[in-house]
């Protein structure tokens, strides 16, 4: 089968490039191994939070000077930075996926961080955040006095008590409530079923996040501030303003455990736009034996379909980090496992880790070595037509910098512009 | 109260064990630990049921008591005792006539040790390496030492016994040439008490040295390190053993999900007995030298590795601490060295503390001039009561799901005693299935003050995810049962950096990318390193 492009890899930055390629004519194959970054949201795309140095960042784009020439976003440049950036949020609008920045916009729609609750009740800054996700002006962007925190009867998965915590210490009063409507009780039969996700499915049923609303709003008393899970709207946000409108104060939502409601939402939406877009997209399928000739992808095979060839001009591998395994790791290497490219590490296996869970991590940064387009090498010969895109791609600790989403959508418009180029 | 009879200083298995002995025959018991039940070596070995073979050709006398208590523990602690059997292989590399001599003293030691073909071992135990030129089969099993101590420690409080965790034994209140009690600190308050009693039993394990010293005694201790890894999955059914002398990595342990290799023996610095981490060296050695047991522990993820500290009493002049005895070792520190209403109770093995407390409450009971017999060998702990787990599971549920049965093998006969109300049947920990109930009960009746803790009475975060989603949501249940989310917080925070500190030596594969994913959802996601 012969496509214009092949991408390996299904989530933010695979779809990003697949939408922005098939919306411009060209024919993608995507092919998706399973589960993503994106299942694993915190609701919100970080550009950049933090330098390398640990100073926190205010104006991302006025802090891409401090970053590293190894870096993605120093690849790509400032000048096509700050075009990218401006087009994000009407490039996710067109894909059916709102996105609202914070509330301290910048000059010409350039990216301020805002504050996100997290579940833990601390504070995470984000560039856009998703639908229910409420952004902050700054960490004492607290206008409350007293927030109800309403959790379902029996959900592990969402620590009332924490964000409480987090929020009493701002000098917001706390008071936490449980609730339960007959479908939710329902899905505790089977314990491990009471997950975000499984309640979220629930909650798509009109009587019951209608039910919900209302008994939240029997439980107001005075309260300015309502807090609830992230398990609303996964097929349609709509039902997040509804219950905004239902709920007389205002409604902030906090994040559950994984998966993530808003980010598997997100997921779907820019499926199903790269899908309506004519883009084919193969789920549950691990691209194998690629033929590569010449300094050239000539064609890349899949476990499901096996003698079948998938041919195409270019290829991206967008097929994650460790965790994702686009990268591995052995005793003595970081590895690409599909092409076999030319990564970026330590030989020393001490460097890799910090025996400190929360430091910034090694092996966080290390990846494919790229050019300036994002183009890969095997043993130091550069492959003309693939290139990498996402967290595969080293120079950044983008945990560390918050700067995961971001460095996804950046590399993904890039390589996107730069197959269309070439056309 | 302030006055006890005895007061037994150490919360590990030996002390909880002695605490239990001398509750059981009547005495008023004080255990003081100084951090919470089976911290060290109890909680930080391989989990062997030992059948004593180990020891029949060197050491013929912890052998004799290794097979006697291995029956004992079969019947009274059977909810923490896995049967399992064990192998004795021997490899084309090793000496098969040593063979001969292992069997024979085994039988000499009282030890079944059945020689078999190398056709029918792989048959019995198929992950044992399939180049064995021998093998022999001995009454070996695993035993849990954190639902052991735990058990030990619950049976002592039900015969009146007080615990007191997080309580540190900084000095003696001596009288002339007699020990009257000890000065305590609550690491919680940062409080010094007095407490008085009879006798003192130090208990402390490798720490004994330390209060011996207190004392005015030296105990001439061996602090032999040994590092373990433990990995994702139980490759064996039962325990594999290299029939040779003892030597580094040569047992591989099952238990419950997972499998463990070990050991390592290396001298340490009494000063690092508190801070134990597995180096590289260990880990490349721990490998290899288990691939040869088990091939397919080459392709096995990893979950994480840890030492424990042996408390040998030196004899020689022995740079690693193989061949000094895993005997017993009780000290009268009257008869030794004049100071009276002390005693040492020390060296042993995990499976031995039973003995170790019988010796040591013998002792005691002596000094004190009370005349009661021991019953441990023959009272079965709480949750051995009455049939097997399965029977147990049946006779609280018709038809137990595998998460009751998981309770059932965490807390016997006592599961039946858990409070399953409308709340309590979530599950926190998937890869344990602990639910709940578990997790509130052990909140509630098993001094559970942290996360950590929490993980040593009900295997959370024990499983394959090292704690990734389970730890936040017992973190959560914490907080509701002792009512300080700034705590469980702090708490949830210090449990991932305990997890990470066993998975930082192995953090390549599989580990690795599971860490990976622990850091995102804990930096992230949850913001747990924000403010």
């Amino acid at each position: 089968m012969r496509f214009d492009t092949v991408i390996i890899g299904g989530g933010l930055s695979s779809l990003v490039c697949g939408i922005k390629l098939q919306k411009a004519g060209e024919r993608c194959l995507i092919i998706s191994a399973g589960q993503n970054a994106l299942h694993f949201s915190s609701g919100t795309f970080g550009l950049l939070g933090r330098l390398p140095d640990g100073s926190e960042v205010s104006e991302p784009m006025k802090s891409l000077s401090f970053l590293p020439e190894a870096h993605p976003y120093s690849k790509i440049g400032v000048d096509k930075m700050t075009e990218y950036v401006a087009g994000v949020p009407d490039f996710f609008e067109s894909c059916g996926v709102r996105l609202h920045p914070s509330p301290r916009s910048g000059e010409l729609g350039m990216p301020v961080n805002g504050y996100r609750v997290t579940p833990m009740g601390s504070f995470k800054p984000g560039w856009l955040a998703m639908d229910e996700v409420t952004l902050l002006q700054s960490k004492d962007d607290i206008s409350w006095s007293r927030a109800l925190i309403v959790n379902f009867s029996g959900f592990l998965d969402f620590n009332a008590g924490f964000i409480a915590e987090g929020l009493s210490r701002r000098g917001v009063e706390c008071r936490v409530e449980a609730v339960t409507i007959a479908d939710v009780e329902n899905l505790r039969r089977n314990p491990t079923e009471m997950r975000s996700i499984g309640i979220a499915r629930v909650m798509g049923k009109e009587s019951n996040w209608k039910e919900f609303g209302s008994k939240v709003r029997e439980l107001v008393k005075g309260e300015d501030l309502v807090i609830l899970p992230e398990v609303f709207g996964l097929g349609d946000p709509v039902i997040i303003q509804w219950l905004r409108e239902m709920i007389p104060a205002e409604v902030m939502f906090v994040g559950t455990m994984p998966p993530s409601v808003p980010g598997i939402r997100t997921q779907m939406r820019l499926k199903k736009s790269f899908e309506a877009a004519g883009g084919t997209f193969l789920q549950g399928d691990t691209a194998v034996d690629p033929l590569v000739e010449n300094g050239r992808v000539i064609s890349v095979h899949t476990v499901n379909l096996g003698k079948l060839s998938l041919s195409a001009d270019n290829f991206v591998l967008a097929s994650g980090h460790l965790f994702g395994k686009g990268l591995e790791a052995t005793p003595s290497k970081v590895y690409e496992p599909v092409f076999g490219l030319d990564t970026d590490f330590p030989s020393d296996r001490k460097a890799w880790c910090d025996e400190d869970f929360f430091a910034p991590q090694g092996y966080d940064g290390y990846g494919v070595v790229c050019d300036e387009l994002f183009r890969p090498s095997i043993e130091g010969r550069m492959i003309e037509n693939l290139y990498v895109v996402g967290s595969e791609v080293g120079g950044c600790n983008s945990l560390y910098e918050g700067s995961g989403a971001g460095v996804a959508i950046m590399t993904a418009m890039s390589v996107a512009d730069s197959i269309l180029a070439g056309r | 109260m302030k006055d006890f009879d005895v007061i037994v200083v150490g919360g590990g298995i030996t002390g909880a064990g002695t605490a239990r002995d001398c509750a059981l025959r009547g005495l008023s018991v004080l255990l003081i630990e100084r951090d919470d039940i089976a911290t060290g070596a109890t909680g930080r070995n391989h989990g062997l049921l030992h059948s004593g073979a180990r020891y029949a050709v060197t050491d013929r006398e912890s052998a004799a008591e290794c097979i006697s208590e291995n029956m004992i523990l079969k019947k009274v602690a059977r909810h923490c005792v896995d049967d399992t059997s064990g192998l004795f292989i021997t490899l084309p590399e090793d000496d098969l006539a040593y063979q001969a001599t292992f069997v024979e003293s085994c039988h000499a030691a009282g030890i079944k040790a059945e020689v078999i073909d190398p056709k029918e071992a792989l048959k019995m135990e198929p992950s044992v390496n399939p180049g064995i030129i021998g093998a022999v089969k001995v009454p070996d099993g695993c035993v849990d030492p954190f639902r052991l101590c735990s058990a030990n420690i619950v049976d002592a409080k039900l015969h009146g016994a007080k615990i007191a965790l997080r309580s540190e034994v900084v000095g003696f209140i001596k009288e002339g040439d007699t020990v009257r009690g000890v000065k305590v600190l609550d690491r919680s308050t940062h409080q010094v008490t007095d407490y008085y009693a009879r006798v003192v039993v130090n208990a402390a394990g490798i720490w004994g040295h330390h209060i011996a010293s207190l004392a005015g005694v030296n105990i001439g201790m061996f602090p032999a390190k040994g590092a373990l890894l433990i990995f994702a999955h139980r490759v064996n059914g039962m325990v594999i053993n290299r029939c040779r002398k003892p030597a580094n990595a040569d047992i591989l342990v099952p238990g419950d999900t997972v499998c463990v290799i070990g050991t390592t023996s290396t001298r340490v610095p009494y000063e690092e007995c508190d801070n134990m981490r597995v180096t590289p060296e260990e880990v490349s050695l721990l490998l290899s030298e288990g691939a040869k047991l088990a091939p397919c522990l080459e392709h096995t993820r990893i979950l994480r590795g840890y030492a424990g500290v042996r408390p040998l009493v030196s004899a020689d002049n022995d740079p690693s601490g193989r061949n000094i005895s895993r005997g017993i070792v009780c000290l009268d520190h009257e008869s030794r060295d004049g100071v009276k209403g002390l005693v040492s109770i020390t060296g042993g093995k995990l499976m031995t503390y039973r003995l170790m407390a019988e010796i040591a409450t013998d002792t005691v009971c002596r000094k004190l001039g009370v005349e009661a017999t021991c019953q441990t060998a023959k009272l079965p702990l709480p949750g051995s009561e009455g049939g097997g787990l399965e029977k147990i599971a049946k006779k609280i549920w018709d038809v137990p799901t595998t998460a009751q049965k998981a309770l059932v093998g965490r807390f016997g006969a006592g599961a039946a005693h858990l409070d399953f109300g409308e709340d309590k049947g979530g599950v926190i920990c998937e890869c344990e299935e602990v639910t709940v109930a578990e997790v509130d009960a052990a909140a509630e009746y098993l001094d559970v003050n942290d996360l950590v803790d929490l993980r040593r009475r009900t295997r959370v975060g024990m499983g394959t995810c090292q704690g990734e989603l389970c730890a936040c949501r017992a973190a959560g249940r914490l907080a509701k049962a002792n009512g300080c989310a700034s705590k469980a917080r702090n708490d949830l925070k210090a449990f991932m950096r305990e997890r990470w500190k066993g998975m930082y030596p192995v953090a390549w594969g599989e580990t690795l990318r599971e860490a990976s994913y622990t850091q995102w959802v804990y930096s992230e996601v949850l913001g747990l390193n924000e403010d």
